[in-house]
């Protein structure tokens, strides 16, 4: 079996691996750099930047933890960015070292699609080379959406591939679009020092979350001074020499040093040759796939951003490992029903499963289990209370059905929830578990025990 | 001690009234059963307030409550301090860690708010 992979991010990379392991030839050919949008331009890059802000917050309250620090502490970008590179390339290392250890043979050039079974590849250093396979997956990903009267010029008007790389801090900063990218970064600049105003259509922020996630997000969002206009657009945009202007559907104007955009992404289905073969495409443009991951057209697969869905990393890989199993015979079917996600505000969310509203409008009956980081000791010595823990059991069942956190390390703690919402245990069975003391830990089994309205550290009600 | 010239909400809110005025607060037993107060999301300066709603919020190292208003009206001045130093409310809650200032609407609202002695008792009461 001879398999091209078309992209190395984390759809594409995962299953040229998972194939090689499998036995098969693989070659994969990416024209930006290993890793895709996830480690150079996404995931990675942010959480690295955030990093550098958690720990500036932190020395920001040296103090209330009982350390004196005799100078001044100041973010340096420059250096901040540096360090986010070096742990990128690291990363990158990384993967190559895979790919090389599995025999998987890597393409650095843009390749398009000239047949279901062959891929023509303009290289990096100018060659062009005929790639042909018996199977090809597609996993080419997406890229920031601009907006078409105002598109980014990577200067005054950004996306999140030049927010990740500016060396001065902005002294203000407009951001379009309070969803998840933008709240990250919101969170992020605000924490260096940017006056950060945020706009969205939507009537909240990240307002794929459960409610009263997005409710207490806004809450700390308002904490930290970022004004957020939620239900209003963006009208215009102006650059102008004293900043940018920007109109607003209520009529407001503001100014900024730089605009954010961050009104999703636009799935790289173009330019990859799948008109030409006939691949079938959504209305978005994302390449249509059936539940094992192949298009329409026999042996050519798709997995990843590209394919529209979550546009998780961690959905591309699941996505990638199904494409690279039935591609050398396995019988693998895509299964969405527990996807944990993070947001990597301050504080961090996370979510599992149905949302609240979500189970009203399934007409599934629920229990609701809520614990608030506050009632924990290890979250007072941390020094980090804000925040609660939601879980959602079904009523007739008890089995876990959605979680929702926000709150200190909420990415971590999920998955606990995720592995019991897998094998289909209840909220009991998380209660009657013993968890360790003194961890954050507790709070899932608080939460859980507060379905039956057992908790114990939580007042009568 | 709760101090005479104010009125008090059974929500344990207070207000001080002056002509058309009314100053509003969180009484000494909520700070006290709140404990360290760490932030108070402070109500806008000119949006209108309904007696016996909430018009803020505030998070103790032990909880998050409402503030529930005495009186009606519309609010000409908040207390911007307490953005930054919400724990002037834990330690002067009558005085320095007033809440906000209300244009009064109906002003016989009052009537229906308890002196410091009802207080008192009401909260001995609660505490049963």
């Amino acid at each position: 079996m001879r398999l091209a992979v078309l992209g190395a991010g984390p759809g594409g990379y995962v299953a040229a691996i998972k194939a090689a392991q499998l036995g098969a030839e693989v070659i994969v050919i990416e024209g930006d750099e290993v890793g895709g949008t996830c480690l150079n331009w996404g995931c990675i890059p942010t959480k690295t930047l955030i990093a550098s802000t958690e720990v500036f917050s932190k020395a920001k309250e040296l103090d209330k933890f009982g350390i004196d620090l005799k100078g001044e502490i100041m973010p340096n970008l420059e250096k901040i960015i540096e360090r986010k590179n070096k742990v990128v390339s690291t990363q990158v290392k990384g993967i190559r070292g895979l790919f090389k250890s599995w025999g998987v043979v890597l393409k650095e050039g843009r390749g398009v699609l000239t047949s279901a079974r062959e891929i023509s590849v303009t290289m990096k250093d100018g060659g062009r080379e005929k790639v042909e396979a018996d199977r090809i997956i597609i996993a080419t990903g997406s890229r920031p959406a601009s907006i078409p009267t105002f598109p980014f010029d990577g200067k005054k008007i950004i996306s999140s591939n030049e927010a990740i790389n500016l060396t001065d801090i902005p002294k203000s900063l407009l951001i379009i679009g309070a969803g998840v990218i933008g709240c990250e970064f919101a969170c992020i600049y605000r924490e260096l020092g940017s006056e950060v105003t945020m706009i969205e259509m939507l009537p909240r922020a990240v307002a794929t979350e459960d409610y009263e996630i997005s409710d207490l997000l806004e809450k700390e969002l308002k904490k930290k001074k970022i004004k957020l206009y939620t239900d209003t657009r963006v009208n215009g945009v102006d650059v102008r020499d004293d900043g940018v202007h920007a109109l607003l559907s209520d009529g407001k104007e503001l100014t900024a040093e730089k605009v954010l955009v961050s009104i999703g992404r636009t799935f790289n289905s173009d330019k990859i040759g799948a008109e030409a073969i006939g691949i079938n495409k959504g209305k978005g443009g994302e390449i249509l796939v059936n539940d094992r991951m192949e298009t329409s057209i026999p042996g050519v697969y798709a997995v990843g951003d590209v394919t529209g869905g979550l546009l998780l990393a961690h959905v591309a890989s699941k996505e990638g490992l199904v494409a690279a199993e039935n591609i050398m015979g396995g019988g693998d079917i895509i299964d969405y029903s527990v996807v944990p996600a993070a947001i990597f505000t301050s504080p961090e969310i996370a979510s599992v499963g149905l949302r609240e509203h979500q189970a009203a409008e399934k007409d599934i009956k629920v229990r609701i289990g809520h614990f608030e980081f506050r009632a924990l000791g290890k979250a007072h010595a941390m020094g980090e209370i804000a925040g609660f823990i939601k879980i959602i059991a079904e009523a007739s069942t008890d089995k876990i059905v959605g979680s929702h956190i926000i709150g200190p390390h909420a990415s971590d703690l999920i998955h606990e929830y995720a592995i019991a919402m897998e094998n289909g245990l209840t909220a009991r069975d998380v209660a009657d578990t013993i968890h360790a003391h003194p961890t954050l830990s507790e709070g899932l089994m608080e939460a859980a025990e507060d379905v039956h309205g057992e908790a114990i550290h939580v007042l009568k009600k | 001690m709760n101090p005479d010239d104010l009125k008090y909400h059974k929500e344990h809110t207070w207000v001080r009234i002056s002509g058309k005025r009314g100053t509003i607060g969180i009484t000494d037993y909520a700070q006290d059963a709140l404990g360290d107060i760490v932030y108070i999301d402070l109500p806008e300066a000119d949006a209108s307030i309904e007696a016996n709603s909430e018009i803020s919020e505030i998070e103790s190292t032990k909880a998050t409550s409402s503030v529930i208003s005495p009186v009606s009206g519309k609010i000409t001045k908040v207390n911007e301090e307490l953005s930054e130093s919400p724990e002037i409310i834990n330690e002067d809650p009558y005085g320095k860690g007033w809440v906000a200032v209300v244009e009064l609407e109906n002003p016989e609202e009052v009537d229906d708010l308890m002196d410091s002695s009802e207080y008192e008792k009401y909260v001995e009461e609660e505490a049963k």
